[in-house]
């Protein structure tokens, strides 16, 4: 049986996982709650972004040599250029897709997938890229524990924190919430629906940068990682509501421990246990734990 | 700091050259059979072999180096006139996703509609099976590497498929060699395994747990890990294992998710603690790992360039690749093995002076053929390449501008030593096939 301390150790790995899942999927349900798209390419765009915030780091590394810190120009044009591209995306494509249905949006979505690992094959070849920073294990109640966990911990807490003061304290953030419920009645007010839309798929696109960015010095990138993220994702999202950044973070939490300690009691069952989670509460309340009614 | 080497636009395109290639192959075809038939007769009848590796996936990694590698070797060949002096190889590549369905479908368009003879390939265990019934049931030639479940050669055995790397038996027993000398030195009593939920991953953690038992049954399995192919965070299974406190780990981990284990656990400190004796360390890794790997761990690999350096034909092939790919690259194990496949089909040509599918599978089964890791045997109950399997202490050299293992300390296990004894236990496990 494990002594207190791996115990504790055990919960902040699965509080580390918790605040990855969270911020991937954080992108994801602010769009579908927002514009009711469900942007299957999202933990692609998430993977181009890294691919770009790895190249910039290459880039500036050669002028400032590999200090931590330069990853945060990196980051910032990486997740520059992704907001851009996001809302570029949302004109050309997504757009044309609100009066459609779900199964169409899902081929579009998928089709982007498609093309745009195409488009990292064709740029960064298929070997695996790492950005390599000088991480070095620091001993926590007789263990160890990987130091750059608290950055990945503390980022999902701001992001959190960030969306919930832009959704509910800004002016943009409640004409936002208000276009989510009542799209005419916002559009009545003179008040352009299309931008918003745009700007939040954007938004959503360059939390994804964001994340990817965070992510790069713990995770080496290659070819079809997105697949086996997006999954996760979705399965987040579906416990938590879509929509909901709340039963996001939330969901998060309970997949990313529950998973955790799951793989210490019953490593086979790790996984299951996480989709149990999600059928029981897609049979209990099928909007998800903090997604409403209404939506649904 | 990234430790990726420097590619040229060319390399990054290979795989669409490769492409185009096909198109304008198809073409030319196109264009041959429009030709007087006086004419087409009088021309050398091709060789087309299908090759069927991951760009996508978690394979994508170790493809590249056997993808650029391959022409040089076919156009060596193709130099001297091609297999049997006068039938030059074409290549056809192919993107098996790393999924089974998809490798089947590929392989029986490969057969079908570019006509292959041979298929070569593939990096997942449970993708090469499912191309195996294909290649059987229209009897061409399957000439295997980077995949070594030993279900290939033994349960799915088919006398059209090769394998010319160590199985996923031959792989775990020479790890056992070697763990068990430091089961003896140190005294371990406890060790725990972390194995890829796959095919490749059960079969190699079953062999060696089976083949630890009967070496050292005092050593106790405490935990068995198994994590979904592609796993992007092993953090949980990195203090899972750290708190049960084993005195060391078994790995049955390979491809990009081998990458990110390594560099997950050597963050939160797994090797202070634990001893990770028989990580698969392939050239690949090595070379993409060379800032980050820790030294003095105990890895294992299946080719290993440096270990045959006083082999005229390595030397010559290590020669080729750099002349085109730069001094900074070298062919990893993957390159080595189907460098030495390719190779095996040109020697057997040879020998049996035709292309026939029947008469070169006959000659392949039971000959002994010139490899970059010296004279081999394939083992004619199952197709088995004498491989051998290649354990060593991570150590700079001055040579390399990357880590290699120990040239003073390196085990070199040879496939006879680790692979099933007789041919009767061999013949036991292979199904009977129509």
């Amino acid at each position: 049986m494990p002594d207190i301390g791996s115990l504790f150790i055990q919960l902040f790995s699965g509080l580390s996982r918790a605040m990855m899942l969270f911020l991937l999927s954080s992108g994801l349900s602010l769009i579908f709650g927002v514009m009711n798209i469900l942007n299957f390419a999202h933990a692609t765009l998430w993977l181009v972004s890294a691919y770009l915030t790895y190249s910039f780091f290459q880039f500036f590394s050669s002028f400032w040599g590999t200090e931590p810190w330069v990853l945060i120009p990196a980051i910032t044009l990486a997740t520059g250029i992704m907001f851009v591209f996001g809302m570029v995306i949302e004109r050309f494509l997504i757009r044309r897709m609100y009066p459609r249905e779900l199964p169409e949006q899902l081929l579009l979505t998928f089709a982007l997938i498609l093309i745009l690992g195409d488009l990292i094959k064709l740029i960064w070849g298929v070997e695996n890229r790492r950005i390599i920073l000088p991480i070095e294990p620091m001993e926590v109640m007789g263990s160890f524990v990987n130091p750059y966990f608290f950055v990945i911990i503390a980022s999902g807490c701001l992001i959190a924190l960030g969306l919930w003061w832009f959704l509910h304290r800004t002016k943009y953030g409640k004409i936002v919430r208000a276009a989510v419920y009542n799209r005419d009645m916002v559009s009545a007010l003179g008040i352009r629906i299309p931008a918003i839309y745009a700007g939040v798929f954007g938004l959503g696109v360059g939390l994804a940068s964001l994340t990817a960015g965070v992510f790069l010095p713990i995770m080496p990138l290659s070819l079809g990682i997105d697949m086996d993220l997006i999954i996760q994702c979705f399965a987040v999202v579906v416990i938590g509501g879509f929509g909901s950044i709340l039963g996001t973070f939330i969901a998060s939490l309970i997949v990313g421990i529950i998973y955790s300690f799951s793989i210490l009691i019953w490593p086979d069952g790790a996984l299951a246990v996480i989709f149990i989670i999600l059928v029981t509460v897609l049979i209990w309340r099928p909007w998800g734990l903090f997604g409403t009614e209404m939506r649904y | 700091m990234s430790n990726d080497q420097n590619h040229s636009v060319w390399d990054r395109f290979l795989p669409i050259i490769n492409r185009r290639d096909f198109i304008l192959t198809t073409l030319a075809t196109g264009v041959m059979a429009l030709l007087p038939r006086t004419v087409s007769s009088q021309s050398a009848q091709p060789y087309r072999i299908g090759v069927l590796l991951p760009t996508t996936g978690s394979g994508a990694n170790y493809s590249e180096r056997p993808i650029k590698g391959l022409p040089l070797i076919a156009a060596e060949i193709n130099k001297r006139g091609g297999l049997s002096g006068k039938h030059p190889i074409e290549l056809y590549f192919r993107d098996t996703q790393t999924k089974p369905d998809v490798g089947a479908r590929e392989a029986r368009s490969l057969i079908l509609n570019e006509k292959v003879k041979t298929i070569i390939g593939t990096w997942s265990s449970a993708v090469a099976m499912a191309v195996q019934e294909v290649t059987h049931e229209h009897k061409v030639l399957h000439l295997a590497a980077t995949s070594n479940s030993s279900k290939i050669v033994h349960e799915n055995y088919t006398p059209y498929s090769f394998l010319f790397g160590p199985d996923s038996r031959m792989q775990s027993n020479a790890t056992v060699v070697a763990i068990a000398k430091m089961i003896k030195a140190k005294g371990w009593k406890t060790y725990v395994t972390l194995g890829l939920d796959y095919e490749w991953g059960r079969d190699a953690q079953k062999v060696f747990v089976t083949s630890l038992g009967q070496t050292s049954p005092e050593t106790k399995l405490t935990k068995e890990f198994w994590a979904k192919l592609g796993e992007t965070d092993f953090t949980s299974y990195i203090s899972a294992i750290m708190g049960l406190k084993p005195d060391f780990m078994f790995g049955a981990i390979a491809g990009k998710d081998n990458e990110t284990f390594l560099q997950q656990a050597k963050a939160s400190g797994l090797f202070k603690r634990i001893v990770y004796p028989g990580v698969f360390l392939p050239v690949t890794e090595l070379m993409q790992q060379r800032k980050t790997l820790p030294r003095g761990i105990v890895g294992l690999a299946r080719c290993p360039f440096f270990a045959h350096m006083d082999n005229p034909m390595m030397q010559q092939y290590v020669k080729l690749y750099q002349d085109k790919f730069g001094k900074a690259d070298y062919p990893d194990d993957f390159a080595c093995m189907y460098f030495d496949a390719l190779n095996a089909l040109d020697q057997a040509a040879a020998k049996a002076k035709s292309i026939d599918t029947e008469t070169l599978r006959k000659a392949l089964t039971g000959a002994t053929i010139n490899t970059c890791r010296g004279r081999l045997a394939i083992r004619d109950c199952n197709n088995q390449l004498d491989a051998p399997s290649y354990v060593g202490e991570v150590v700079d050299v001055p040579q390399y501008p990357f880590p290699i293992f120990d040239p003073k300390t390196l085990l070199v296990i040879k496939g006879d030593e680790v692979w099933l004894p007789s041919c009767e236990e061999v013949r036991k496990l292979q199904k009977k096939r129509s």
